[in-house]
């Protein structure tokens, strides 16, 4: 909610003139992203889940896929910890950097217990951990006909439920990159309503998708920082910028003896984030409007 | 040890009295403009023949205590004529006395009696003072005059970012400003996204910004005060000013209620409907205004009352889908009382209120916010004899802040009703303030403030595991909230933290050869109040927090010492000055805080420090048709917030990482060099041209070190915190001034000020933003500018 304000605050400032220039970046050496969210449709009996891995880039340059993972495997555990389901993923289409397992997986054995996502990579091992993490369905998902800004904008009007029982989390996937991140700190247990506004011009007949995904604090803290990072285009609100860690680390010097965190090692961390949630999809055909 | 301190303090006062063997008395009154009766601050009273003199106090007041003897007495201030009288002391003398304007084209009469310039043995250093009528000179952005984008270009005083009214003395944050508005805290200082500061120039008489050597007298803000005086009216007769700009207009009405004895104030400012329209072409609104007034009553020759209030809001709309409003609110009562000849007295009560309210149709709510405080202050001021001056005076406030309420703003919205628990807190000071003329030429300002700040119980407080509210993840090597393990209801009475802190405050003067100075000063002030704002620019969203069981209150050491010299008799004076300080519990919020609507701000925010030191050159011309001054400053400003020792979660040794991997790094607004140029050359009495040009390292920002992909996102990433900085800032603002031809037999004088704001049009990047493109899918560096060239005509009239 808090991200809606921001952007409108930022567009009501910009009066004057942007222009694109050329600045020299400086770089760092490439670092593993590890794009691993999993959304989970439970209505189905098996999924097949796939991770994403690439490598980082100057800001200028394109980001290339990594196809060299050694081994990647995804865990499911019991509640007690053993008993584990094993997912083997590998690259099926030589250099694009998706994995995935070519067996179907059973969607039940996912919903509860932790899971374990470990990889291998030019000699460092990384791993990840994290439990699904279930959402609400979209109870509306429709056109509006208002404007926030320009002529061009297209607003939708969302509906959902929430859940009353603990503080939940979302994230939402309006497509063409945009993503929202709610909390539903001031309507806990409420139908919530909202709208969003879609700044691209979108053509009439044109299906509109979106998605909810469930979230823990740890994924919507990370979602929000990355739509921070990218849709930060204002001036006089400007926050602070810092690398943007997700729940993925390296665990090769790890010994548990001698060196049992990476306080001694804060520079060795690959990037991107691993995650299960329930998705929930809602799509839409624009309209003529007046 | 402290307690023998204060002891030895108030027995070196007290020294001088005793050892007075020949007989006294004491000359006091009030200096006032013919004019309007208005009280003249820091009008200079001088007896040339004992070297000896004072200056005029916040209300006008002067008192000087001489052995018995004929003298003359020669006042004087800037802008009026100087005044000789001789004077029979041989009992107690009360001298008011009326001072006529300078007409203009006396100003060159050169002024030949060699009277020492008070301001070079005083020891008070640090201080700017501006003139309301320079600020009205200098050319601004959109031809509004402007308090605050005045003082920017003084050295030591740098801007918060492009047209932003916020402002950084020494390094300093914007929350460390205390600002002061006859006396009344004011929280924010600026309109419409900082566009306009929010002190209508027209009802201001005296500006008065102190950078270092504070004395006692002020606490609660570790960087400056600035002391901000508003007319008190004219009670001679009705008078009306105004002006019709390119933003805004102003009327401002002044006159007796009952002649020579009261009178009145009112002035208001507001600006066009649609401040921003040409900026969208949909249905918009944004506007601000403000109101001042003020009452003063001459009671009789001993007691005067003020009542004096302040009002102002911003207001931005978007399709009415979209409102934000906020602003301040002062009220104040104020009482005067002359003891006796020797001792002035001010009591004053405000209450101050600062609102922020956000409706957001969209979504169906509304939001408010704001803080209030009721401040009791008591002040007095002891003209003990010509060589010692003792201030002391108590000072309470409370205040109420409410981070939040939440409601729904229409019936089919899912928003529920929220209160987010307002906290409660009380500041306490007492303060002994002395100036002391030692021997010839060295003079000391010593003085002592007792601060206590009690942060008061609340309905709800969140209680952590061993009291850590920021948990360090030693894996992933990043700080979380950490999740309370109980909510206690310790309900308003009470206590959850007390502080207390002795602010010793010295400066010293040494003056030689009637010209020059050196002065040196060290203060210590504590600030309980923080300000939590994840931009580098003060903005409405910004959130005050108090000190409390987990925000240790702000402590500064600031040492300054400098030069200043008089050249040519004050046609000229130089200053050059020198600062150190150091600040203790700076907070820094970690990566992602949320700090908007956050119930626990406790859970984002980590300790650290900050310094700054720097070096400041000030030439002025004050006389003659040009005058002007050139100022420039050379300073670093840094911060730090190391991590804490791992043991507190895991009984392991070393550190966790901190921000920033707890180096040091520049703060937002650190500006290497910083030079500005002000000229003003009265062509005629009725013409005048203005220029400034201002040139500042560009701020520090970041540029990504790289980019990553992830849900179809391009992320850049950053790397360390302000490891590059923007193109450097400069742009050349001019002005001319013309009076129009005072008809014969009318009072009816008007003006006007055609102005350019960054003459050669410079595109100064407020920011640059590194994004993906929307159409190409490619990455760009966008730069943002506010202003480019901007004309604008502004028409003032006063009759």
């Amino acid at each position: 909610m808090r991200r809606i304000l921001a952007l409108l605050l930022l567009a009501g400032v910009i009066t004057a003139c942007e222009d694109v220039i050329e600045v020299e970046v400086p770089s760092e050496a490439p670092r593993l992203v590890i794009d691993a969210i999993i959304r989970v449709d439970t209505s189905q009996a098996f999924i097949q889940p796939e991770i994403r891995v690439t490598q980082t880039a100057s800001f200028f340059d394109a980001v290339q896929p990594v196809s060299n993972i050694t081994q990647m495997t995804l865990a499911a555990l019991n509640e007690n910890g053993t008993g584990q389901e094993f997912m083997v993923l590998e690259e099926t289409e030589p250099g694009s950097g998706i994995y995935r397992d070519p067996e179907p997986f059973p969607v039940d054995t996912l919903l509860s217990g932790p899971l374990i996502l470990q990889i291998e990579h030019e000699d460092r091992l990384y791993f990840a951990r994290t439990e699904f993490v279930p959402s609400v369905e979209i109870n509306r998902f429709e056109q509006g006909d208002d404007i926030l800004f320009s002529e061009d904008d297209t607003e939708v009007i969302v509906e959902i439920t929430d859940s009353p029982e603990q503080e939940n989390f979302y994230v939402f996937d309006f497509g063409f990159s945009e993503f929202l991140t709610v909390q539903d700190q001031f309507f806990n247990g409420q139908t919530f309503e909202f709208s969003y506004f879609y700044e691209e011009e979108l053509d009439t007949g044109q299906q509109l998708e979106v998605s909810i995904l469930g979230a823990d604090q740890g994924f919507f803290d990370y979602m929000t920082l990355l739509i921070e990072q990218t849709q930060n285009d204002g001036g006089v609100f400007e926050t602070p910028v810092a690398t943007v860690r997700g729940n993925i680390f390296d665990v090769t010097d790890l010994d548990n003896d001698q060196v049992v965190d990476n306080v001694s090692q804060p520079d060795v961390f690959p990037l991107g984030y691993f995650a299960v949630v329930q998705e929930f999809k809602a799509t839409l055909t624009l309209e003529e409007q007046e | 040890m402290r307690i023998i301190l204060v002891w030895g303090l108030l027995a070196l006062c007290l020294l001088p009295d005793m050892t007075q063997a020949q007989e006294r008395f004491t000359l006091s009154g009030t200096i006032r403009e013919a004019a309007s009766n208005e009280t003249l601050i820091g009008a200079t009273i001088a007896i040339p023949e004992l070297q000896t003199g004072t200056t005029t106090n916040e209300y006008g007041f002067y008192s000087i205590t001489l052995p018995a003897g004929e003298y003359v007495v020669w006042i004087s201030s800037l802008g009026f004529q100087d005044i000789r009288r001789t004077i029979e002391l041989n009992k107690d003398v009360s001298l008011n006395l009326f001072m006529d304007e300078a007409a203009e084209q006396l100003e060159e009469v050169v002024v030949t009696e060699d009277v020492e310039k008070l301001d070079i043995r005083k020891p008070q250093m640090s201080v700017n003072t501006l003139a309301v009528s320079t600020i009205k000179q200098i050319p601004v952005v959109l031809g509004e005059a402007d308090v605050i984008k005045s003082l920017v270009l003084l050295p030591g005083v740098t801007n918060a970012g492009e047209a932003s009214s916020g402002f950084n003395v020494r390094g300093g944050a914007t929350d460390q400003n205390l600002i002061l508005l006859d006396e009344a805290i004011i929280f924010n200082s600026s309109h419409s996204f900082g566009f306009f500061s929010v002190f209508n120039p027209d009802a201001i008489k005296d500006i008065k910004l102190y950078k270092g050597g504070i004395p006692a007298r002020y606490g609660g803000r570790v960087s400056s005060v600035l002391e901000i005086f508003q007319k008190e009216g004219n009670s001679k007769e009705l008078k009306v000013q105004g002006g019709i700009g390119a933003v805004a207009s102003r009327l401002l009405m002044e006159g007796p209620i009952k002649k020579n004895k009261s009178s009145f104030l009112v002035g208001g400012r507001g600006s066009y409907a649609h401040l921003f329209l040409p900026l969208f072409d949909i249905d918009n609104r944004a506007y601000f205004y403000d109101l001042n007034t003020k009452l003063n009553f001459k009671l009789n020759e001993r007691n005067n009352l003020y009542i004096s209030g302040y009002f102002g809001r911003a207001l931005f709309s978007i399709n009415e889908r979209f409102i934000n409003e906020y602003g301040n609110g002062v009220g104040n009562l104020r009482w005067t009382h002359l003891f006796s000849d020797r001792l002035f007295s001010n009591l004053s009560l405000i209450y101050s209120d600062y609102y922020y309210g956000l409706e957001l149709d969209f979504v169906g709510f509304r939001w408010n916010s704001g803080i209030q405080n009721f401040n009791l202050k008591y002040d007095l001021k002891h003209y003990v004899n010509d060589k010692l001056q003792i201030n002391y005076g108590l000072n309470n406030i409370y205040y109420v802040f409410n981070p939040g309420e939440i409601e729904p703003n229409r019936a089919d919205s899912g928003i529920i009703q929220e209160q987010l628990t307002k906290k409660y807190a009380n500041e306490t000071a007492a303060y002994i303030d002395v100036e002391q003329e030692i021997t010839e030429g060295l003079s000391v300002n010593y003085g002592i403030r007792a601060s206590h700040f009690d942060r008061l119980g609340q309905e709800e407080f969140f209680v952590y595991e061993n009291d850590n509210p920021v948990e360090f993840d030693p894996f992933l090597l990043v700080y979380q909230e950490a999740t309370p393990i109980d909510t206690l209801s310790p309900g308003r009475s009470g206590s959850l933290k007390r502080f207390f802190n002795w602010e010793p405050r010295l400066s010293v003067s040494w003056s030689f050869n009637g010209k020059s100075a050196i002065k040196a000063s060290a203060t210590r002030m504590a600030q309980y109040l923080h300000l939590l704002s994840n931009t580098s620019s003060p903005t409405p969203l910004d959130v005050w927090t108090p000190s409390g069981p987990f925000v240790e209150p702000q402590l500064v050491n600031q040492y300054a010492a400098g030069y200043f010299r008089d050249i040519n008799n004050g046609a000229y004076s130089l200053e050059i000055e020198g600062f150190y300080k150091d600040i203790d519990n700076r907070i820094d919020y970690i990566d992602g805080a949320d700090l908007i609507a956050n119930e626990a701000i406790e859970r984002v925010i980590l300790n650290g420090e900050a310094r700054a030191y720097g070096l400041e050159f000030l030439l002025r011309k004050n006389t003659g048709s040009f005058t002007g001054w050139l100022a420039y400053t050379l300073s670093r400003s840094e911060q730090r917030t190391p991590g804490r020792d791992l043991g507190i979660d895991n009984g392991r040794s070393g550190l966790e990482t901190g921000i920033n991997r707890g180096e040091w790094y520049v703060t937002p607004f650190d500006k290497t060099h910083d030079l500005s140029l002000f000229g003003n050359l009265e062509l005629s009495p009725r013409f005048s041209l203005n220029a400034n040009f201002v040139y500042q390292t560009g701020q520090p920002t970041n540029y990504p070190v790289g980019q990553f992909e992830f849900q179809g996102l391009s992320v850049p990433i950053y790397g360390f915190r302000n490891q590059e900085r923007l193109p450097d800032y400069h742009r050349l603002d001019l002005s001319a001034k013309l009076l129009t031809k005072q008809k014969p037999g009318s009072s009816f004088q008007g003006e006007w000020v055609f102005s350019i704001y960054n003459a050669y049009n410079r595109m100064n990047a407020a920011s640059i933003n590194f994004r993906q493109n929307n159409e190409t899918g490619a990455n760009e560096a966008v730069r943002t500018s506010i202003f480019g060239i901007i004309p604008s005509v502004t028409y003032n009239f006063k009759f």
